[in-house]
């Protein structure tokens, strides 16, 4: 084989590949044009494809999460304690309506009063000019 | 150095406003959709010629694309060319690979088979271009067809280096890159091709 001939080979079949590539119907140029786009726009928002694949077990496993946690609060507790603590908080209220309903409170009231009276007298007794 | 460094390297020197990395990314972007644009079709006319159909060449075409960008844009721009064709390559025998498999377990069913060779075309594809006149558009539609049915009787590496060296203009170490092989192994398989394809084609090649 000579290599003109080898040389010929090669030149003509380049030549009607690259003919047959210029002469891709439209079609054709137009699908590979949608094949670019959508490879580009798919690198370029690469975290959207993974993301809601992540994102829905998230609020599954928070949930199960929190029943887990209350479940072994609600059987941990030894139930004693449960009583105790609502004798506690009930004794708290009672103790704040005694307060709220004590004497005392009706004299704080009247001390309030003397304050504000005196405050009162304080300020003018700033705010008036000393005699000349 | 190539474009991809030289922005690369301008960026990393930038002191200036945040905006410019977008300008970055940008001109990037463009520069891959520029290179994407420009291989497209030789790479899809190389596909189909290896696998007879055009909506499989599309699909490995796409496939390269979308892999080339995601995991490969990163680097030189000049490194582009041959891991597209190696992604390409993969994807072409990968595909190749799955038909076989499929056509074996296709033999034993019942039903009947299909020939390969029977394919759907679409007739706008063989329009004739009216600028061209019609008895020599026939002869080398009909060159083509020759040259495609000798492509592929090749063995499948001694068809890449050919298109790649012949049809891409790739030179011996590009081609090695994209085969995964050495520069020798290269020059062995494009020399038997050109010899095959010569003893196929006669003469008056």
């Amino acid at each position: 084989m000579g290599e003109q001939n080898r040389d010929s080979l090669e030149e003509r079949s380049r030549a009607l590949f690259h003919d047959s590539v210029e002469n891709l119907d439209m079609r054709m140029r137009s699908r590979l044009t949608q094949a670019r786009h959508a490879a580009l726009e798919a690198a370029a928002a690469p975290s959207h494809s993974w993301l809601p694949r992540k994102a829905w077990w998230m609020p599954t496993a928070g949930v199960t999460a929190a029943a887990v946690l209350g479940v072994a609060l609600w059987m941990g507790t030894p139930a004693v304690h449960h009583a105790v603590s609502f004798a506690d908080a009930q004794s708290n209220l009672e103790d704040l309506d005694i307060v709220a309903s004590s004497d005392e409170s009706g004299d704080a009231l009247e001390m309030l009063q003397d304050d504000l009276d005196f405050y009162d007298f304080a300020d003018k007794a700033a705010n008036t000019e000393p005699a000349a | 150095m190539s474009r991809f460094d030289t922005l690369h390297t301008a960026w990393m020197d930038w002191d200036g406003p945040t905006p410019a990395r977008e300008g970055v990314v940008l001109e990037y972007s463009r520069e891959l959709e520029k290179f994407l644009a420009e291989i497209e079709r030789r790479a899809f006319r190389m596909a189909q010629v290896a696998l007879r159909d055009a909506d499989d060449a599309l699909d490995v075409v796409q496939d390269a694309m979308l892999k080339l960008t995601k995991n490969y844009a990163s680097k030189p721009s000049s490194e582009w060319r041959p891991l597209f064709y190696r992604i390409l390559e993969n994807g072409i025998r990968d595909l190749q690979r799955r038909r076989s498999v499929r056509n074996r377990i296709m033999t034993w069913l019942p039903g009947p088979k299909e020939d390969p060779d029977n394919e759907a075309q679409d007739p706008l594809e063989s329009v004739a271009d009216a600028a061209t006149p019609i008895p020599e558009r026939l002869m080398q539609d009909q060159a083509l067809q020759q040259l495609e049915i000798s492509l592929r009787a090749l063995p499948a590496r001694q068809r890449e280096a050919f298109m790649l060296r012949n049809f891409e203009g790739m030179d011996v170490a590009e081609t090695a890159t994209a085969m995964g092989c050495s520069e020798g192994s290269v020059k062995t398989h494009y020399s038997r091709a050109v010899h095959a394809l010569r003893e196929q084609l006669g003469e008056a090649w």
